[in-house]
């Protein structure tokens, strides 16, 4: 079993190097605020709903769903197939999450997002283990969406489009790089990555979306055994 | 405009599913027992679920985003610096955006 810590000063330190990241999640949390609002959701329930929910994409796909009678049925599959790859990182995870003790794992996988979970790796890469980053980098992110939908949603208006500044870029720059880094430190990932990205790429117009990254995924882990094993 | 009623359902259900599939993984493994297949599994996981996220976001963006995605690895390989990466791709994208506006 690999060692874990879970440190406050963790917390600390996890909060610390997702700010960048999360500042950057700012113009995306304006943007759900003020689309939230167009389509007719209160900045009251909107704000709630970022606070609770916590998956842009999931949200952002919500909003088609605001025309009464609501489908609930649909949105929870839209839901669960948008934020599904939280499922494969839960389980990479697991080595590591299942050692602490049940209420602390269920607080720190509710923050569980694509950006904490990306550095949680490379740190782990570092030789680092305590899961304390994971958390707060997690409340960071959550504070930079809450916060930024907010200001959308109740000043958006005031702020206005910042579509060219380029920021809509920025998360896939940082997975990319994050990719190159996990790669860098050990070769061996490098086919189950190649495999990964190809099988996600071509399945992309085939599967609904979400399902081809969950199916990417196992096939880069799938990879990873058979490779080794040669 | 949506009744309480139904934002309190929508929203809880959005809630449920997602935190679903947050504990999910966790709770599954928790009742396989690892083996050093199953270990090399997940690490492959790992790495191949965010590269995967990378190919599914370059599939549904433009020329724009790949630029700037190349230029990010650029960036990574000469300074090791996520940070740097993620503001070489943004000031990447703005002047692709702002020459292309012109």
């Amino acid at each position: 079993m690999a060692n874990i810590l879970f440190t406050r000063a963790g917390v600390l330190k996890g909060m610390q190097r997702l700010l960048p990241v999360s500042l950057f999640v700012v113009p995306f949390g304006i943007a759900y605020g003020v689309a939230a609002t167009e389509q007719g959701l209160g900045p009251f329930q909107a704000t709630a709903m970022s606070g609770l929910v916590f998956t842009a994409t999931a949200q952002f796909a919500a909003l088609d769903f605001l025309e009464e009678p609501i489908a609930f049925f649909s949105l929870g599959l839209v839901v669960l197939a948008l934020s599904g790859r939280h499922i494969i990182m839960s389980a990479a995870l697991s080595r590591w999450i299942n050692q602490l003790p049940v209420k602390r794992r269920l607080v720190t996988l509710a923050f569980l997002s694509d950006a904490n979970f990306a550095d949680f790796q490379t740190s782990l890469q570092r030789g680092e283990n305590d899961l304390g980053t994971l958390l707060g980098g997690g409340l960071m992110l959550w504070l930079a969406w809450v916060g930024s939908t907010a200001a959308g949603a109740f000043g958006g208006d005031l702020i206005g489009k910042t579509d060219h500044l380029g920021f809509d870029v920025v998360m896939i720059c940082f997975f990319a790089a994050t990719v190159f880094g996990a790669v860098r430190s050990s070769t061996r990932m490098f086919l189950p990555v190649v495999a990964a990205m190809a099988v996600s790429a071509l399945t992309y117009t085939i599967l609904p979306t979400g399902w081809n990254i969950i199916f990417a995924a196992l096939v880069g882990g799938a990879v990873a055994v058979v490779y080794h094993a040669e | 405009m949506l009744s309480d009623g139904s934002y309190i359902l929508m929203v809880t259900v959005m809630a449920a599913a997602a935190f679903l599939t947050r504990i999910a993984g966790s709770v599954f493994m928790a009742w396989v027992a690892l083996t050093p297949k199953s270990e090399r599994f997940l690490e492959g996981l790992s790495v191949s679920v965010i590269a995967a996220l990378v190919a599914s976001l370059l599939m549904s963006g433009d020329v724009k985003t790949g630029v700037a995605t190349l230029l990010a690895l650029i960036a990574m390989a000469l300074f090791r610096s996520v940070v740097w990466a993620m503001l070489a791709g943004m000031i990447c994208a703005a002047a692709y955006s702002f020459v292309f506006s012109l």
